[in-house]
């Protein structure tokens, strides 16, 4: 759980190891999000130009209209006259938002003001305000809340006063955030559509893959599933004919994995063949030489000696058989794996390779440290014991040695079983030491007893190791860890 | 011959700018009044000034108009009272002098250096009782206020007052009460200082010749029975007045005594 958290954690940091189906909808956002931002700034920019425009046009149509209609009243110094049009032109300018307006006389003295409490008549205007004004045309400045413009009143080319407006600017600044607003919220909303349809698109998108993993994943742990057929069916193009591929790659490697079960049986029977042969030749030896003693008794049967030394011999000759006899009922006893593994069991895999032990006069290194019962099924351990051995046996030129170390530890027991022969072919030895059930090796008739071998270490939740051995041939260690005493409890 | 019979037949009516003027529909229906009552055609004649439509009715172009009771006192030999309105059951009324409504005054000579609102030059209540009352003073309204100005309309006096352009103003007092009937936003925003005594109430006046005439007396009768007519009453409630009287000259000789008060200082 740690260790998944913490990959996690470093995908997280990673936006190259995302799934697809996050890292389509943050590409869609990240385009959207910049899409909006060039959008936003280009509408907002020709807001401002329009607006400011337009303030241009309204101020100067203000200032025009004013200027024709108050010249006559200026030139008369009719204080009521300029105060009554510049207070109608409030309402006839209503657009323009009109602040307040100011018109002065040639001496810069106010004739009249729209807001006379402010610019009192027949009083200098202030210099500051005066100031405010510029140049010429209409500045929309975001910071400032007025516009400023003024115009001077000429009669028959002479400066007779001055127009000076104040606008208030806050509603144009008020509609331009709220198109801002606007905008961003609109964009917002698009972009988490889009990634949520994004999201959704991918996510059926990749379904197939998704199939696919999860068929690959199980066949990890048993025989590879098929793909059912409806599910092949609701998928058209590419992935139908991927998933027919694979489905057809699944048939072809259970179909192996079953011939290499029926190979194993044969090979079960090849070796039992020879274990035959072997007890028949183990049986023919010294039944040869109690028929001699046989025929010793019958021609001088008469004679004490004769008789003493045949029944010696009879009776050596049939425990030989006897102790044959008993160490194959021993081994092969049906006992549903269910008895415990004890080190006569291992002992007893002595009597069974002799015959091959003999036949190539082979050296046998016998190291049996196993005592007391041990928490093993003795009928599967011994097969699979057996069969390294018999592998050895086979492996190893005449005239060469074989060994067998078993020992136990307090949580395992450890067999070591060694030749001298040519070496384990490295496909065989990463087949063996690989932890999961893969393909097994065809090809190599050796390959079937390592098959069921690395079979029954996995049944039995051990690990096969082949480490490097330095004077040529092969080591083979079988490490196998007793049941756990919960687990034969419960069973 | 037959065109001179046409006019004959037409009374040309003078109105001065008194506050109500502009309203459309009184000038309907106090034309269609009239037109009614006197089975004449009546034109009703606007001019910005007293001045010009007492000079276009003493000059005879019009048989009668409602004048001030100052233009009337200055042309008493050539002009003849036709009817005096009726306000709250008298023929009198007041000039105002208001200021703005937070302006704390308790006298008139505080206005000295104002900058001063007069309705118009030939206004009785706009002009001419502020003069007369600065007169006792023997000041001229030039020598007691920094600057005047006329706004040629009792209801613009309130205006400039009310917005601050001007820091008080002569006013007519049936005008500013009316118009705080109807406009109390407006006059709310001014006050009185001072209320003169009672005066003659603007007449309506005819030139001496026209009195010969018989569209007068029939002009008379329709003003005088307008208080009779349902028409009339409409007209007279927009104007919030009570009716017209017939009244004597005599009505006006306090205006009169204002007016030489007034010219008797030197210039």
């Amino acid at each position: 759980m740690t260790g998944m958290t913490g990959r996690m954690f470093t995908a997280a940091t990673k936006p190259l190891s995302w799934p697809i189906t996050v890292k389509v909808p943050m590409l869609v956002v990240l385009l959207m999000v910049i899409v909006s931002a060039v959008i936003t700034n280009r509408v907002l920019a020709r807001l401002a130009d329009t607006q400011e425009r337009h303030l241009e046009q309204l101020a100067a149509a203000y200032l025009d209209g004013l200027s024709t209609s108050l010249t006559p009243s200026v030139l008369r110094e009719d204080i009521w006259e300029v105060f009554d049009t510049l207070d109608r032109s409030r309402e006839r300018y209503r657009g323009l938002n009109v602040d307040w307006a100011v018109v002065t006389d040639g001496n810069n003295r106010v004739l009249a003001a729209t807001d006379p409490t402010r610019f009192p008549s027949d009083r200098t205007l202030a210099p500051g305000i005066v100031a405010q004004f510029p140049g010429a045309g209409v500045e929309l400045v975001e910071q400032l809340t007025t516009a400023y413009a003024a115009r001077p009143l000429t009669y028959q080319d002479r400066e007779i006063g001055h127009i000076y407006a104040a606008a208030d600017i806050r509603p144009l600044l008020q509609e331009r955030s709220e198109v801002f607003a606007t905008l961003a919220l609109t964009n917002a909303i698009l972009t988490l559509i889009l990634a949520v349809i994004g999201y959704c698109a991918v996510r059926r998108m990749v379904q197939p893959i998704r199939i696919l993993t999860l068929h690959l994943d199980r066949s990890t742990q048993g025989p590879i599933e098929p793909i059912a057929e409806e599910v092949v069916g609701s998928h058209g193009g590419e992935f139908r004919r991927l998933f027919t591929r694979y489905n057809g790659l699944a048939r072809a490697v259970n179909e192996r994995e079953e011939l290499a079960a029926k190979l194993a049986e044969e090979e079960k029977l090849a070796s039992l063949g020879r274990l035959a042969s072997g007890l028949a030749h183990e049986i023919n030896n010294p039944l040869g030489g109690m028929f001699n003693a046989l025929d010793s008794l019958r021609r001088h049967g008469d004679r004490e000696t004769v008789r003493t030394t045949s029944g010696r011999l009879l009776e050596q000759g049939l425990a030989g058989i006897r102790d044959l006899v008993r160490s194959t009922l021993a081994v092969y006893r049906d006992d549903s794996g269910r008895r415990r593994l004890i080190p006569s069991d291992i002992d007893d895999l002595r009597l069974l390779i002799e015959p091959e032990i003999k036949r190539k006069r082979l050296t046998l290194h016998w190291t049996n440290d196993l005592s007391g019962a041990l928490e093993l099924p003795a009928a599967r351990m011994r097969d699979a014991v057996l069969n390294v051995l018999l592998n050895a046996c086979e492996a190893s030129p005449e005239d060469t040695a074989i060994s067998l170390r078993a020992v136990a530890d307090a949580q395992a027991a450890t067999f070591e079983i060694a030749d001298s022969g040519s070496g384990l072919p490295p496909h065989l030895k990463e087949y063996l030491e690989q932890p999961d059930t893969a393909v097994a090796p065809f090809g190599r008739r050796s390959g079937l007893g390592l098959w069921m071998v690395k079979r029954l270490c996995q049944e039995l939740g051990g690990s096969i190791h082949v480490p490097e051995k330095g004077d040529g041939g092969t080591l083979i260690r079988l490490v196998i860890p007793f049941e756990s005493r919960e687990l034969k409890h419960v069973a | 011959m037959a065109k001179a019979e046409a006019s004959e037949k037409t009374i040309s009516f003078g109105l001065t700018p008194v506050f109500l003027t502009n309203d459309l529909e009184l000038l309907t229906k106090l034309k269609s009044y009239l037109e009614r009552a006197t089975g004449r055609t009546v034109q009703l004649v606007q001019r910005r000034t007293y001045e010009e439509i007492t000079a276009l009715l003493v000059s005879g172009q019009l048989q009668a108009a409602w004048i001030c009771g100052y233009p009337f006192v200055q042309y008493r030999d050539r002009l003849s009272l036709v009817a005096v309105p009726v306000w709250n059951g008298k023929p009198l009324y007041r000039s105002y002098l208001i200021i703005p409504r937070d302006r704390e005054m308790t006298g008139v000579e505080e206005l000295k250096g104002d900058l001063h609102a007069f309705s118009d030059p030939n206004s009785n209540s706009g002009y001419l009782v502020t003069a007369a009352l600065l007169a006792r003073q023997k000041l001229r309204p030039e020598q007691f206020f920094r600057q005047t100005f006329f706004t040629y309309g009792h209801r613009n006096v309130v205006r400039a007052v009310a917005s601050g352009l001007a820091q008080s103003g002569s006013v007519d007092g049936y005008v500013w009460e009316v118009m705080s009937e109807i406009e109390p936003e407006l006059t709310g925003r001014t006050k009185v200082l001072r209320k003169s005594e009672l005066l003659g109430f603007p007449p309506i006046a005819c030139a001496n010749t026209e009195w010969e005439r018989d569209s007068v007396p029939l002009l008379k009768r329709a003003l005088l029975d307008m208080r009779h007519d349902p028409e009339g009453l409409q007209i007279l409630d927009l104007l919030r007045l009570d009716g017209f009287s017939s009244e004597d000259a005599r009505l006006f000789d306090t205006i009169a005594e204002e007016m030489t008060l007034v010219m008797s200082l030197p210039a």
